[in-house]
């Protein structure tokens, strides 16, 4: 759907400072039907890929490339693509109706169409009740979402996504990922940015990983998480025995209340298991450690 | 296709700007303009129509030139850093469309601004014993183009610079523009022909809006050749285009980050 081939982009500022490499011959590719994740720390160059990708700012090097399922023209490529802009503010002294309405008339809907996407999201957004209100007086979550919706009203094949998650409760975020699989499902293209592992890992099957303008990973999302990194696990039980396990365990925490918690590796969770049932312990939850970002970048420079 | 986007993202950027109550200050002017009306019935002898008519055409320039200045300095600065542009060229709508279609909303702007005021200004004349004749038309016409001419000079800075200094220079400009021609009538600078070098060349380089401003002619009801008006409309109109294309030609090719 997307090749993103051998991109460097160099920002030059203003005089006596040194240019600033953001993107170093990165390459990659967007397969069409898939759920992409773009994975990498604030400044890794996300953000500066998606611009040349949408055409914002161009590159010193390199190519963007677009099948021809999008178009073969640059407007027939853009009718299909669907983009969200990190913490977008919008024009804030329209109404949210007006708003959709002007999106949804610049991607060539008919008012028909735009009265119908408004009706099938709006509701599913929980931004019905506010659509006759100025943007001004909406929320940060509130602006979100009505991003969201100006971005998949006409439909786009390809959705691209700068950080849409960030600034979210813990509810709007669930509800948010639950749209963008169900418009997957649908069989949207998606590719969307964030610096949050466990975002990535619960929506997306493969992930592009930017560190420093680099890129270090292009590939399926278990393997990132997985690949030749043992993974913990935390085992939490309560009992008023004395502890001795035969197999090794990283850690053991001990908390009022009789409670332990001990870290195991994968491969010795099993037997650890066995041992505590064998113990007669009342296990309280078993918990997989999520490396973190910065974590599994170094165990993929170590490989 | 192109034309109908043009008119959706004008039609818009309007309703953004009336919402945003820019046209309050045309209201408090034109309520100035009757206050000053209704004064000048008391103290001026026998020419409060004049009084009215200078009054409400200086008033009209002054808040065209307000609005052109300061919206136009922001128009394009607001768009990139409240990410909006993002959202409406990510459709299929082409640079220049979307540029175009931003000026024209603002011209609708200045155009209802100066019909506002030059309904209340006539109408005030109109009621002092004034007469509507066709240079106050011509001078509110020139007028306008005097504001779309400032509208655009400060639009293509701001493609270069921030908007603060946009503004300042595009003011500058405006008032040079106003007093290039006066200023080579000085015996001093006639005294001096380098000076007059690089007036010749300001003059030959940047707008003279002093072409534009037909003010003193209709309040002194001096008489206007009709090569004059049709010379100043050209050299309004074309210097627009020229700056309009310059403004396509760059902002097609402008970083927006």
């Amino acid at each position: 759907m997307l090749k993103f081939e051998n991109i460097t982009k160099i920002f030059k500022p203003e005089f006596f400072n040194q240019p600033f490499v953001a993107l170093s011959d990165v390459s990659f590719e967007i397969p069409s039907g898939s759920m992409v994740g773009f994975l990498g720390a604030n400044g890794a160059g996300k953000t500066t890929s998606l611009k040349i990708i949408m055409d914002f700012i161009r590159a010193d090097k390199g190519l963007v490339t677009f099948s021809s399922e999008l178009g073969e023209k640059r407007n027939d490529v853009f009718r299909n693509i669907g983009f969200l802009p990190e913490r977008p503010y919008f024009y804030p002294n329209l109404t949210g109706r007006e708003f959709l309405t002007f999106m949804g008339q610049i991607s060539e809907l008919s008012s028909d169409q735009i009265k119908a996407g408004i009706a099938k999201w709006a509701s599913r957004f929980k931004i019905d009740h506010a659509l006759e209100r100025p943007l001004r007086t909406y929320s940060k979550g509130m602006l979100q979402r009505i991003g969201f919706l100006a971005t998949i009203l006409h439909e786009p094949k390809l959705i691209i996504l700068d950080e849409p998650l960030s600034g979210l409760d813990p509810i709007g975020r669930k509800e948010l990922k639950d749209v963008i699989v169900e418009v997957h499902r649908e069989g949207k293209t998606v590719f969307f940015s964030s610096h949050i592992v466990p975002d990535i890992e619960e929506i997306c099957d493969r992930v592009v990983f930017l560190k420093e303008g680099k890129l270090v990973y292009d590939g399926p999302v278990d393997k990132l998480l997985r690949s030749g990194q043992e993974i913990d696990y935390v085992i939490k039980f309560k009992t008023d025995k004395k502890i001795n396990l035969q197999s090794t365990i990283k850690s053991h925490q001990t908390f009022p209340g009789q409670l332990h918690s001990i870290t195991v590796t994968e491969s010795n969770k099993k037997l650890i298991l066995k041992e505590l049932m064998a113990l007669d312990v009342d296990l309280s939850g078993i918990d997989l450690i999520k490396p973190s970002l910065e974590e599994i970048f170094y165990h993929i420079k170590a490989n | 296709m192109m034309l109908d986007k043009i008119l959706i993202i004008s039609k818009y950027t309007f309703k953004e700007l009336i919402k945003s109550r820019i046209l309050y200050v045309t209201l408090i002017i034109g309520i100035a303009l009757m206050v000053v009306t209704y004064v000048a019935t008391e103290f001026t002898y026998g020419v409060p129509e004049k009084v009215a008519l200078d009054f409400g055409l200086g008033m009209l320039s002054l808040s065209s030139v307000g609005i052109s200045l300061f919206m136009g300095a922001s128009l394009l600065f607001k768009e990139i850093d409240s990410r909006t542009v993002y959202m409406v060229i990510s459709r299929p709508v082409p640079r220049w469309v979307f540029i175009t279609g931003k000026i024209t909303g603002l011209i609708f702007i200045l155009l209802l601004n100066i019909g506002i005021l030059t309904v209340m200004t006539l109408t005030c004349s109109y009621l002092l014993g004034g007469e509507i004749n066709q240079a106050i038309l011509m001078s509110i016409l020139f007028n306008f183009l005097e504001s779309v001419l400032l509208l655009l000079v400060v639009v293509f800075l701001s493609l270069f610079i921030n908007n603060t200094l946009a503004t300042i220079i595009s003011l500058t400009v405006l008032l040079l523009g106003h007093a290039i021609k006066d200023t080579k009538n000085i015996l001093f600078v006639q005294q001096r022909p380098y000076i007059q070098y690089v007036l010749d060349l300001y003059h030959f380089v940047l707008p003279n809006f002093y072409k534009l401003n037909l003010k003193d002619y209709v309040i002194y009801n001096q008489t206007l050749s009709l090569d004059f008006l049709l010379g100043s409309f050209a050299y309004g109109v074309c210097y627009s285009l020229f700056l309009f294309f310059m403004i396509i030609f760059l902002f097609n090719r402008k970083n927006l980050d």
